[in-house]
């Protein structure tokens, strides 16, 4: 009897260690195009082919390319700023929004709910045309503000979704205790409710910052004026323009990415809660 | 009659208040107006660029317009037109074909992965999390261009690789050829969607009840005999949730092939969102757009995400119940 339990838990440990060598090899294989894009970044130009997988010298003059050809720090902050403003409005409105659904009554309230959680699924390029067309009518072409309202309109019902379940795990008490001591509804909703979602607002914001960071399709459609283009347009044009300087448009990739990687290893505990909330309460 | 709200909270008296049937306490009308403003902002914004534009589609789809001028009314003609058009059709069959590919792919090999990431010591599971997730965090262009490098025929790594292997003078254009170039790009998609379907299921396994997993072990039941007989039945809504988002972003296909081929070469990478914004956008010198037939595409894009959406409707209310 013992000697079967023995001789379970080393194939046990023996697979345990076979498991983890495997997973390994998948996780470099994984972040190996990461790891090339950056060695590729610091090489010398005229040493990306061929040469040895580690570069025999290091160099951060493709990063000085990037910089100085490109317009890329202006290319940038069009990307943080839009992104932040965005994230911004999102959550204000996803926030007052999630918390009337939740917590206050109100006639149609089912049927408003229903028809903003409708669309939810709707993909960007079904959309294109008819939000182009939309805002041509209000004349907010090639404007930042008009691609800041698309974003934040296309985005706000699912914040919402999200903001709307936290708020409902919180009780009822809380806020019927805040209204018998006479305090308005905004009042309520600002000094008791809204400090105590800051999870779920964590959660918001991380989305909504990679989203918008993220996002290609309307920001290279709505803006042309090149000077007001966030970056995921212009790493796109790069690709063209650099196609034969991979170390200049590798350091561009790279510098790209660092925010959403920051926002990433800092904020990843409430990422990954908030994206299996996000997931199970679909 | 809300001037009967007194201060003190006093309820009003019934004599002074005439209630007539669509009347609303006081207190209640307060909640309700103020609900109306909390929702109205997100709902105008809604009602103007997402709800509008949707019913706008369908106008336009009806008809043949370049965006200028007068639009004219042509009925179905621009659903017949996909319904002939060879382009249309492949790239009808081929969004439909990538979106069950990747949902099959993303929900598969993140579940075994996720098996295994939960048997071993906590730190390689964090190592292994960390690095399965971080493709899924870059944009579709940053990972679409990194990839078109690796890809490239006559310098990318992954010819140099196969080169080295000793293939002599290899340099195949994976994304360049009609045949390697669907599966070059389902690769990438699989790599930077793994990790996402891959953390929902570890969430999933971690809410096991280990005693089950004991229980089977207790009863001699070998690794492979747990996996389906304990972890496959408990995650069964864990499943289901990841096979709809899987679908559904399947059907959205658009950044990564837009970046790495834009359709082709000679539209055998073309899906339906490349495909009508090409329609739309792309005016290469003297095409006029086509608004119209673009837009009827784009109605053929929502009714698949509308099939979707039910799909997981459905899943989840029986994999709940």
């Amino acid at each position: 009897m013992s000697a079967t339990i023995t001789s379970k838990t080393v194939t046990g440990r023996m697979g345990r260690w076979a498991t983890s060598a495997v997973l390994l090899l998948i996780s470099i294989a994984t972040v190996y195009p990461f790891v090339w894009m950056i060695l590729t970044s610091l090489r010398e130009s005229n040493s990306v082919f061929g040469g040895p997988f580690i570069p025999e010298r290091i160099t951060l003059d493709a990063y000085s390319r990037v910089l100085e050809f490109t317009g890329f720090v202006g290319h940038y902050w069009n990307s943080l700023w839009m992104t932040t403003v965005t994230c911004a409005v999102v959550l204000a409105l996803s926030t007052l929004c999630g918390y009337a659904f939740a917590k206050l009554r109100f006639p149609f309230k089912n049927a408003l709910y229903v028809v903003l959680l409708s669309t939810l699924m709707m993909p960007g390029t079904a959309l294109i045309i008819p939000v182009y067309l939309q805002l041509r009518t209000f004349g907010l072409l090639d404007s930042q503000l008009g691609l800041i309202i698309v974003y934040a309109s296309g985005a706000a019902p699912f914040s919402m979704f999200l903001m709307r379940a936290f708020f409902e795990s919180l009780p009822d008490e809380l806020v019927q205790a805040a209204r018998v001591d006479g305090a308005g509804e905004l009042l309520v909703f600002l000094r008791v409710v809204l400090p105590l979602a800051r999870p779920g607002i964590a959660t918001v914001v991380i989305f909504q910052f990679l989203a918008t960071w993220n996002e290609f399709l309307m920001a290279n459609t709505v803006l042309q004026t090149p000077d007001k283009l966030p970056l995921q347009p212009i790493l796109f044009s790069l690709q063209g323009q650099y196609s034969t300087d991979w170390t200049t448009l590798c350091a561009g990739l790279a510098l790209s990415a660092i925010p959403v990687v920051l926002v990433y290893v800092f904020l990843q505990r409430q990422f990954i809660a908030g994206m299996t909330l996000g997931a199970v309460k679909n | 009659m809300t001037s009967t709200l007194t201060h003190g909270g006093a309820p009003p008296t019934p004599t002074k208040t005439v209630r007539r049937p669509w009347s609303v306490p006081p207190i209640r009308r307060k909640e309700m107006l103020a609900a109306y403003g909390f929702v109205l902002p997100t709902f105008f914004l809604f009602a103007l660029f997402v709800g509008y534009p949707i019913l706008h589609t369908f106008y336009l789809s009806t008809a043949e317009w370049s965006g200028f001028g007068d639009a004219t009314f042509i009925g179905l003609d621009n659903f017949l037109r996909a319904a002939l058009d060879p382009v249309a059709q492949s790239a009808f069959l081929l969004t439909i074909g990538w979106a069950l590919a990747t949902t099959v792919l993303q929900t598969a090999i993140p579940l075994v992965i996720a098996a295994m990431v939960a048997t071993v010591p906590g730190p390689i599971s964090v190592v292994v999390r960390t690095a399965l997730f971080i493709p899924g965090i870059v944009s579709f262009v940053v990972s679409g261009v990194l990839w078109r490098l690796i890809y490239d025929p006559n310098f990318g790594t992954l010819n140099a690789a196969i080169q080295r292997l000793g293939v002599e003078g290899f340099n195949h254009p994976w994304l360049g050829s009609a045949n390697s170039a669907i599966p070059a790009l389902l690769v990438v998609a699989v790599w930077q969607g793994i990790g996402m379907s891959m953390l929902i299921f570890f969430a999933g396994i971690q809410g096991i009840d280990p005693g089950l997993n004991e229980a089977a072990m207790m009863d001699g039941a070998g690794v492979l005999q747990r996996f389906r007989h304990v972890t496959l039945p408990s995650l069964r809504f864990v499943t289901a949730i990841v096979l709809a988002l899987n679908l559904m972003n399947g059907f959205k296909v658009f950044d990564l092939i837009y970046v790495m081929t834009g359709g082709g070469p000679n539209n055998s990478t073309q899906v339906l969102g490349t495909y009508l914004y090409g329609l739309a956008f792309g005016s290469t010198s003297g095409s006029v757009p086509q608004l119209g037939y673009a837009s009827s595409l784009s109605i053929i894009v929502m009714a698949l995400c509308t099939v979707a959406v039910l799909f997981q409707m459905r899943l989840s209310r029986r994999a709940g119940a």
